[in-house]
């Protein structure tokens, strides 16, 4: 019989130390947030390393995947930034690598039976993740900016073409609009893995008691049921999509610093 | 196997190999233009998801710059009211950059 602890639906974020490490005063456990990174990048890495091991010229399946996903982030790097956007293509590729398999592995249902610290665990569904990618994004954006376009970079927040005197309302507008940006695509990412997974644990929840219930409501259970793998199929969805989400916008954000000083 | 895909274009181009492989050469970058660009399901739901954030972050940072600012200046609580004020506006304005 399942515990009623299992149907917690915030229990699946719950972050849990599973190596105790300190340096200094400073908390490095090893926690299974950190596991599943680590889990993730080493699955990306083996892929590609198996993938790129025997390159042949009519490639076999590892290879075409690894070919078809190295092609998508490079034509939307070159439709969005242009083919100033090559030198981008590194970072925004495992990006875009990174949080798709971290969505996608948070999807893999835990193994019963095995103690919480190695429960399945989305990285991207806690805010501190999310935002951290975001501001390293924004980052490069605002650093390259400067370096490219020098002063010119500001033009960003002076659009041209509007009577002087605009600019004392334009400038503070446009400020705020840019560093929003980091905010909104952290709040994306996050508000979505975060939604998805209560949703599904609270189908899987209702299915659970409906069934302990027991008499009519048992047969009612099929519904939750039902729905629970409805859910499953549209949170396989979101997960390619805000992977997808969050690489568009990241190459939108690099094609202002790019292309700033042209405005 | 490569030498046998050869052989089928040019037997189906009934032209000098060389052709063939001009003909599959545009084919290729006509799919590499540019200007086409794919305006699939995918894109419309991630525009559509997108447009939900913007406002919010616009708004919240408004907030917090104005809220911050009247903490340090002590011209409480006018920076916060013109912070919602251009929040909003810079909202807006995320939402009518996402949307072009």
């Amino acid at each position: 019989m399942y515990s009623l602890r299992a149907a917690d639906p915030m229990e699946q974020f719950e972050i849990v130390p599973i190596v105790n490490l300190s340096l200094g005063s400073i908390d490095i456990s090893l926690t299974n947030s950190a596991l599943w990174m680590v889990i993730g990048t080493g699955a990306i890495i083996l892929f590609f390393f198996a993938a790129t091991r025997r390159t042949a010229l009519i490639p076999g399946r590892t290879q075409s995947l690894a070919e078809v996903l190295y092609e998508f982030v490079s034509n939307l790097l070159r439709d969005t930034v242009g083919s100033e956007g090559r030198k981008f293509f590194p970072y925004v590729f495992t990006l875009f690598l990174w949080i798709l398999v971290a969505n996608f592995f948070g999807l893999i249902p835990s193994l019963p039976g095995l103690p919480h610290e190695l429960h399945t665990f989305t990285t991207t569904s806690h805010l501190a993740v999310t935002l951290a990618l975001a501001m390293l994004t924004i980052t490069i954006v605002i650093i390259y900016g400067f370096w490219k376009n020098g002063l010119g970079f500001l033009k960003l927040f002076a659009p041209s073409g509007v009577p002087p005197l605009m600019y004392i309302l334009l400038v503070p507008i446009e400020l705020v609009s840019f560093l929003s940006r980091p905010l909104s695509l952290a709040i994306r990412l996050f508000a979505n893995m975060f939604a998805g997974h209560i949703i599904l644990k609270l189908f899987a929840g209702f299915v659970g008691s409906l069934l302990a219930a027991g008499g009519a409501l048992t047969l009612i259970g099929i519904v939750p049921f039902l729905g629970a793998i409805a859910v499953t199929a549209l949170e396989f969805l979101v997960a390619a999509l805000q992977a997808y989400v969050f690489a568009v916008l990241t190459c939108i954000y690099l094609n202002d610093a790019v292309h700033a000083a042209d405005h | 196997m490569a030498d046998s895909f050869q052989k089928d274009d040019a037997d189906k181009d009934a032209s000098s190999p060389l052709d063939a492989f001009s003909d599959r050469l545009d084919r290729v970058r006509a799919d590499h233009d540019p200007e086409e660009k794919s305006e699939g399901g995918g894109a419309a739901w991630g525009n559509a998801l997108r447009l939900s954030t913007e406002l919010i972050a616009g708004l919240f940072v408004g907030i917090l710059l104005g809220y911050g600012l009247d903490r340090w200046l002590g011209t409480s609580p006018w920076l916060l009211l013109a912070g919602i004020g251009i929040g909003f506006a810079a909202g807006l304005r995320n939402i009518s950059r996402s949307m072009k």
